[in-house]
């Protein structure tokens, strides 16, 4: 599975190589570790509602999957392999306990929004399928790269997700009111003129469907990532 | 390397080695950050209860202010304790239903609503006394219970009638954004104020929670929100199962 | 109150680990090609959960909670390790997996050529560690509430993943659009099986069944049993499960 070989007594890369660089631009797009890996999707349904828990989501996991692989990476030649799965358990457990522990003591509103999803970031697979995949066989440098880079791909689906939802759910982006207010007695906007919002939308089954579709239309402009059946 | 990493003394090192590390490093900050976030979780009920009396965003009031201002608008030396009767307490209940010192607001109401080993006669309800803006008094009354996913907790403020509903605030552990989660949101809360907690014969008038969004004007009906049903039910039972302690005890002081 | 059979079935339909929380979503979509692997899996998750929540909520109840270590030292009434406890359920189920793991390939040599493939992917499977959370957050009262809870997840799980997995072996046959395949209409496939799934926890009929279902409500002497329960409604909504709604 790791798309890294470990370069041995190879001359030194520069920091930003391209391999270096693919590594953070591929899980943009045509690596993303929800649509093309399959890795994170739990989390990715559960907090799409609204475009800021998406924003908070993507944020924490792109923070413990940085560290968390720099981690794995540093301690990869140490880990005894019948025991790696929980070592990495772990590490994820307990940087996510940490920071959550140091929010809720100096970032307490911070840590209010972010107390639902502990739960959910520790069993997200992407960070153990990072860990497993990249960083038990690659350096630290790379490692860090490669976070970055599907921390930034999962935020950005969560994100695209998010915004349908809020839009057509509740009729808002990032709590501002777009399309007007439905608020009894202070209508304005769209609802004046009968417009009502889908809460389908809200509901998680409709999450599962836009992912599906983000899919369908990702690859039907990148015929290569077809599959079979 | 020469270590075999694979033989069990090594993979038993390591593995105690990880334990004993992750657990003093968690250790050391939980124990070096309690007191911090003992101070934030009174802060923000501290905030939870002034919400209920006044508007705290029309006031300025957040996190850096809220203790002051909350020792200006609620009398703690005036808080008691009551019990599933509206009976005056002399302490408060332990688990085991002793009544013990403590006080008001050091009652926990959402562990003991969890807690399921707490005999439901055994809960405490405190009472908070404070004065509004224009310094009349309000009698604030915490209430808590369960919404779609979680707990949902909420203060409702009453005027100086022990009657009115002056004020109120609601707060949620997870419940669906957009949906439910919308109890925090002034337009629910609105519809809450002006309401009446008793009939004129002064016996305790249940709540509803309609949800036609009518903008619902009768007596003792507020407005639910369209798609969260199962949390505005949770915060109609809520409502009515905690108000009734506290109008049980309105009703004694007024008939004495 | 609720009960134990009440837990159960909850835990089957209403609160359904996939259609409910997307918990075990990565291996519910990998691993549900064939039939036959489904099965598979979804029994090991069955048995995990069986064999974890309970252990874990021993450690909760007697090691974790605020008070828990009353049983050791009553001056240790206050000590409240649950900061610990995503760690600690995190540490149950990785080694009693690797430990069933073992045990299963040594004495039941058939059942491991079973399951054996699937139990490590069991450790990384978001639903078991769900059941301990949930399990932690919802504080049931006894172990057997906890068990039952445990058994309804994993049937849950069980039938989602056979489900979407015989599902897809017949899409094979039909004219899927080529960039939808796979991936993309399993996607799809799940959120009208969630949907249908929602019918289960009466969304918007909870109204009127809660009239039937709550009349306690300003009752001050029972306090304690009326706590607002969705799936409590849901039941008495579909109509199917009087068992359920004993006290009405």
């Amino acid at each position: 599975m790791s798309e890294g070989i470990e370069n041995k007594k190879v001359p030194r890369e520069p920091l930003f190589s391209k391999k270096n660089k693919k590594l953070v631009t591929e899980p943009l797009a045509d690596n993303n570790p929800v649509t093309i890996q399959v890795l994170g999707i739990c989390s990715a349904l559960a907090i799409t509602v609204q475009v800021e828990q998406g924003v908070v989501m993507g944020g924490a996991v792109l923070f413990v999957l940085v560290l968390g692989n720099l981690i794995i990476s540093l301690l990869r030649n140490l880990i005894p392999s019948r025991i790696r799965i929980i070592v990495q358990l772990v590490v994820v457990a307990a940087l996510v306990i940490i920071v959550n522990e140091v929010l809720k003591a100096f970032l307490p509103d911070v840590s209010e929004k972010l107390s639902v999803f502990v739960g959910l970031i520790i069993t997200n697979c992407i960070i153990m399928g990072r860990f497993e995949a990249f960083a038990m066989a690659n350096k630290p440098w790379p490692s860090i790269m490669d976070g970055i880079g599907n921390g930034l791909g999962y935020a950005g689906l969560l994100i695209l997700v998010a915004v349908f939802r809020e839009l057509f759910g509740s009729g808002s982006l990032y709590g501002v009111k777009l399309l007007g207010s439905n608020i009894p007695g202070e209508e304005w906007g769209l609802y004046t003129m009968g417009y009502v919002n889908n809460n389908m939308m809200i509901l998680p089954p409709m999450a599962l469907i836009i992912v599906g579709i983000i899919i369908w239309v990702q690859r039907s402009r990148n015929k290569s990532l077809i599959e079979e059946h | 390397m020469a270590i075999n990493k694979d033989s069990n003394g090594y993979t038993f090192t390591f593995a105690i080695t990880l334990v004993v590390t992750v657990g003093t490093i968690l250790a050391l900050l939980a124990a070096g950050l309690k007191d911090r976030q003992d101070r934030n979780e009174e802060v923000k009920k501290q905030l939870d209860i002034l919400s209920a009396i006044l508007d705290v965003d029309k006031k300025k009031i957040d996190r850096s202010n809220a203790e002051e201002n909350f020792k200006k608008f609620v009398d703690l030396d005036k808080a008691i304790v009551l019990n599933n009767k509206g009976e005056v307490l002399e302490g408060i209940y332990d688990i085991k239903g002793n009544v013990v010192e403590g006080k008001a607001f050091d009652v926990d109401i959402r562990k003991e609503f969890k807690d399921k080993k707490r005999n439901a006669e055994h809960r405490n309800y405190p009472l908070f006394l404070g004065e509004d803006e224009k310094g009349k008094t309000v009698y604030v009354m915490p209430l808590i219970g369960n919404g779609l996913w979680g707990p949902i907790w909420g203060n409702i403020c009453l005027g100086a009638d022990m009657n009115t509903i002056k004020g109120a605030s609601f707060g949620h552990k997870g419940e669906t954004p957009g949906l439910g989660a919308e109890i925090t949101q002034n337009f629910f809360i609105n519809g809450w104020v002006g309401e009446k907690i008793t009939t004129e014969d002064y016996s305790f008038a249940p709540f509803k929670v309609v949800k036609d969004n009518s903008g619902a004007t009768a007596d003792s009906k507020v407005d639910g929100i369209t798609g969260g049903t199962i949390t505005s039910k949770g915060v109609e039972e809520m409502a009515n199962r905690c108000l009734e302690v506290y109008v049980s005890y309105f009703n004694n002081l007024k008939t004495k | 109150m609720e009960t134990t059979l009440d837990i159960f079935i909850k835990a089957i339909f209403s609160e359904n680990m996939i259609f409910a929380y997307f918990l075990g979503m990565c291996s519910y979509l990998a691993v549900s090609k064939t039939v036959k692997t489904a099965v598979g899996l979804g029994a090991a998750v069955i048995f995990v959960l069986v064999v974890t929540v309970p252990v874990n909520y021993l450690l909760e109840n007697y090691l974790l909670k605020e008070g828990a270590l009353e049983w050791l030292n009553p001056a240790w009434v206050d000590i409240d390790l649950s900061f610990l406890s995503f760690i600690m359920f995190i540490a149950v189920v990785a080694s009693i997996v690797q430990l069933v793991e073992m045990l299963v390939e040594k004495f039941a040599p058939a059942l491991y050529g079973a399951l054996g493939i699937f139990l490590p992917l069991i450790a990384v499977n978001c639903s078991i560690l769900g059941g301990a959370l949930f399990m932690q957050d919802r504080q049931y009262s006894t172990i057997g509430d906890a068990t039952a809870f445990s058994l309804g997840s994993g049937i849950g799980w069980f039938i989602a993943i056979v489900a979407i997995a015989a599902i897809r072996e017949k899409i094979r046959y039909s004219n899927v659009p080529a960039p939808l395949r796979g991936l993309g209409i399993t996607f799809i496939i799940t959120g009208l099986m969630g949907m249908a799934f929602m019918s289960f926890s009466g969304i918007k009929y909870a109204d009127d069944t809660k009239k039937k279902a709550k009349v306690n409500v300003a009752d001050p002497n029972t306090n304690s049993s009326i706590t607002v329960d969705p799936g409590n409604t849901l039941n008495a909504a579909v109509g199917n499960t009087n068992i359920i709604n004993k006290e009405d």
